[in-house]
């Protein structure tokens, strides 16, 4: 785990969980695992303290915990992919309103915030919120259902419980297949009317299944990277290949089992009226995506009119590809990314041939040559040609790519610059705290007015007391800061193709 | 006229009669060669027959001339031996030329001797030395009447061994541009993706007429020259390519498969001082500029 990570895993943590819980994120992030005498010994921070920052990290799963060797006492060790994901929240929401609508991101948002609940309290507390609400007209029912289709779709899942193994004083959390609920209405009202949950019997406890998102992530990249090199009717069939591949393979298989061409006409059918165009072509389609389509898909078989694969693994390696195109052209400029990938299509390439092939000055491509291998974006390897006579044996140097490393290297420079974008963000904030501060005191104080029904000059007398130069360096600050957390957005859409590419092993 | 320029004018009638080894007319001759009065081109005519490049045939009452394909060994008679074997070492080569060191190994001929037979020959212009454009301090000998291989002159692309990168960089903008006019063609297409795509596909030779007609390149460009230029679009990842089954290469242009990601979008992804900057010291991202640039 590296130092970036430790950098940008530490600010994340501040920011949603202020500083206690950072200085333990930190310590766990240093040691791998330890129990909490250890943390207690080397943060300095009183047990109570390091126990209650623990108990938060636990809850959102942030941090592990398992029974040490002597069984007796537990370790703790921090999970830092998972303290990413807290940015990411923003996304889920999104995705599951533009795919359920507001009432699944009620749902999700509720849920997200209680790291885990029963559906019954995640229910009823947010029907209480919006009792009252008429417009958004929210219902125990329509939530219920909804709950049921999230927890159908597998966006939602059941908890795991702990369990005591004999011969250790440790429970262990062990993950349970979901079932879907069957929630009663009634009993919903009635705790609803009741206001309190004491005689709530329901003891299953939910959360948010993240892999389920990041399946539909990874899916509209592939139909987006489609769409662009195709079109819309190539992309509409992606979409359709992946759900026949959720039928009958694992969702993260790099190589799908084999999907039936007939399946797909099928489903091509009954989407006719939105896409008459796929439907009148779908087999030139399927052949069009599969010779030009980046190799997301492979034809596998010719059983009953073709079988075709999705590869999922071919997919990410070409995003990870276009991505780090993308940023040799930003860092160096557009003719160092066209050496970078002459040498990656021709694998091993000498430095003469590049400069035949890249049809660039000698001297400007030796430069580039070099500045590419001095930022890692390309390996140099040595050859030595079997001695000739007269001693000319000269040594020739054959660049290459190694991806995994570059892509490593590039996910590197995505951890430091979310650390450097929350960083700026952090400091704008206290720069100007003192008038954040004010603007929320004097928006609190005018929105209890406003309530009060109180005449519109006391209103206008204590807005005025922000001056209108304070007004516009506020305004700066929150744009400013809104363009940090966009940045911090697309930096982790990037991660994530990032890590999606890690996913699998290297070959 | 200068001799030079006789030299000239003679090196053009004997390209003109290269391209034809059938034999060339006088009509011929003035068609290749507009700018040349009757009078320049018959003493030229008279001085290459009286050098024997020439052979004159009469037919159907026109006359002609035809190159003489033995016209160099007849040109060394008289000449020493050493000459000979030189000459022949030199022919050999063709038109990839030969190293004066190879020639020395091979002729067994001391340094001095050896410069000294290369010096007549070329004072009687039976060879020439050509340099060569990937080692600009190597030269190579090859028959006065050949023209060098791309290997050696570069083609298209070299101008007196200098790379001409503006040309290229011109060229492959035109390229693009062509590519681009039908690149839409596979979106959408009513008669289906396969004709969409064909469509959207151009042919080498189809963009080496459209940038013939744009009249931007002086030198004659042939289809493997633009080749060369498509492909250097292959490797901006701006176009991708393919070949027919007859074994013609296609082109289209592609648009990359993902929107400039997010580590480009941010000041650090294109930082220079990435590796350096720290939240502690003279370069963090409180302080620092480009972000603040970024965020105005
Ligand atoms: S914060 Fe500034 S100096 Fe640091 S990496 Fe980003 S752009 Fe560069």
């Amino acid at each position: 785990m590296s130092h970036q990570l430790g950098r940008v895993v530490s600010i994340i943590l501040h920011r949603y969980f202020g500083d206690i819980v950072q200085t333990v994120g930190d310590d766990l992030f240093k040691c791998g695992s330890k129990p909490i005498g250890m943390i207690v010994k080397t943060t300095g921070l009183s047990r109570g303290l390091v126990i209650e920052s623990l108990r938060t990290l636990l809850k959102y799963d942030i941090a592990a915990f398992e029974p040490s060797v002597n069984q007796l006492i537990a370790e703790y060790k921090l999970v830092p992919e998972n303290v990413l994901l807290l940015i990411r929240y923003p996304r889920y929401l999104l995705q599951v309103k533009s795919k359920y609508g507001s009432e699944a991101e009620l749902l999700i948002e509720e849920l997200l915030q209680q790291a885990t609940c029963t559906a019954t309290v995640l229910l009823v507390t947010i029907a209480t919120k919006y009792k009252d609400d008429k417009e958004k007209n929210i219902t125990i029912m329509s939530l219920k259902d909804m709950f049921i289709s999230l927890a159908t779709a597998g966006y939602i899942q059941q908890a795991p419980v702990a369990e005591l193994k004999e011969g250790s004083e440790i429970p262990t959390l062990v993950p349970v297949a979901t079932i879907v609920p069957d929630l009663d209405t009634r009993i919903l009202l009635q705790v609803m009317n009741a206001g309190n949950f004491n005689d709530v019997k329901d003891n299953i406890y939910w959360k948010v299944n993240y892999d389920r998102f990041h399946q539909d992530f990874r899916d509209e990249l592939m139909i987006k990277a489609i769409t662009r090199r195709i079109d819309e009717n190539a992309g509409e069939l992606m979409r359709f290949l992946l759900e026949q591949m959720y039928l009958n393979s694992p969702a993260w298989a790099p190589e799908s089992n084999p999907v039936s061409a007939l399946d797909v006409r099928d489903r091509c059918r009954r989407a006719a009226t939105d896409k008459p165009l796929l439907q009148q072509y779908v087999d030139q389609y399927l052949k069009v995506l599969e010779e030009s389509g980046g190799g997301f898909v492979r034809r596998c078989g010719d059983a009953s009119g073709g079988q075709f694969c999705v590869r999922a693994r071919a997919a990410a390696l070409q995003l990870v590809r276009a991505a780090l195109d993308h940023l040799v052209t930003e860092r160096l400029g557009s003719k160092a990314a066209r050496i970078f990938r002459l040498i990656r299509t021709k694998k091993y390439i000498e430095e003469e041939d590049i400069q035949k092939n890249a049809m660039l000055v000698n001297k400007e491509c030796k430069q580039l040559t070099y500045k590419l291998l001095e930022e890692h974006f390309i390996s140099c390897q040595p050859m030595r040609k079997a001695a000739t006579a007269g001693g000319m044996a000269k040594a020739i140097y054959l660049y290459h790519i190694k991806l995994h490393e570059v892509a490593h290297t590039a996910r590197e420079m995505c951890y430091r610059s979310l650390h450097n974008v929350s960083r700026r963000a952090l400091h704008e904030r206290t720069l100007h705290a003192r008038l954040v501060d004010k603007q929320k005191r004097v928006r609190t104080i005018v929105h209890g007015m406003r309530l009060r029904g109180e005449p519109q000059e006391n209103i206008d007398d204590v807005e005025e007391t922000l001056t209108p130069p304070e007004q516009a360096v506020l305004q700066g600050v929150e744009k400013r800061l809104k363009q940090l957390s966009t940045a911090e957005l697309e930096l982790d859409k990037n991660l994530f193709i990032f890590n999606w590419y890690f996913t699998y092993p290297e070959t | 006229m200068s001799v030079k320029q006789e030299d000239q004018l003679k090196e053009k009638i004997l390209n003109v009669a290269r391209k034809n080894p059938k034999g060339i007319s006088h009509k011929d001759i003035t068609a290749a060669i507009p700018d040349i009065s009757s009078a320049e081109l018959v003493t030229a005519i008279n001085e290459l027959l009286q050098q024997e490049y020439f052979d004159l045939f009469n037919q159907n009452g026109a006359l002609l001339y035809r190159l003489k394909t033995q016209v160099n060994k007849q040109a060394v008679k008289g000449a020493d031996n050493e000459e000979k074997v030189v000459f022949n070492l030199i022919e050999e080569a063709g038109n990839k030329g030969i190293w004066i060191r190879e020639i020395r190994i091979r002729s067994n001929l001391a340094n001095t001797q050896l410069t000294k037979v290369l010096k007549s020959l070329e004072s009687k212009k039976l060879i020439k030395a050509v340099k060569c454009v990937n080692a600009s301090k190597k030269k190579v000998y090859m028959l006065y009447n050949l023209e060098p291989d791309r290997s050696i002159s570069g083609g298209a692309w070299y101008q007196d061994q200098d790379f001409e990168s503006e040309f290229v960089d011109i060229l492959n903008v035109q390229c693009l541009r062509f590519l681009n006019q039908r690149s839409d063609k596979i979106k959408n297409n009513p008669r289906g993706p396969i004709v969409g795509r064909t469509q959207s596909y151009a042919t080498a030779s189809e963009v080496q007429k459209y940038i013939t007609d744009l009249g931007i390149s002086k030198v004659q460009l042939d289809v493997e020259d633009v080749i060369t230029i498509l492909n250097t679009l292959v490797y901006d990842g701006k176009a991708e390519s393919s070949v027919y089954p007859d074994g013609s290469k296609v082109y289209r242009s592609i648009d990359p498969l993902i929107p400039a990601p997010g580590l480009v979008q941010v000041p650090c992804g294109v930082c220079p001082l990435v590796h350096k900057c720290s939240t502690t010291g003279l370069i963090t991202p409180q302080e620092c500029t480009y972000m603040t640039e970024w965020l105005e």
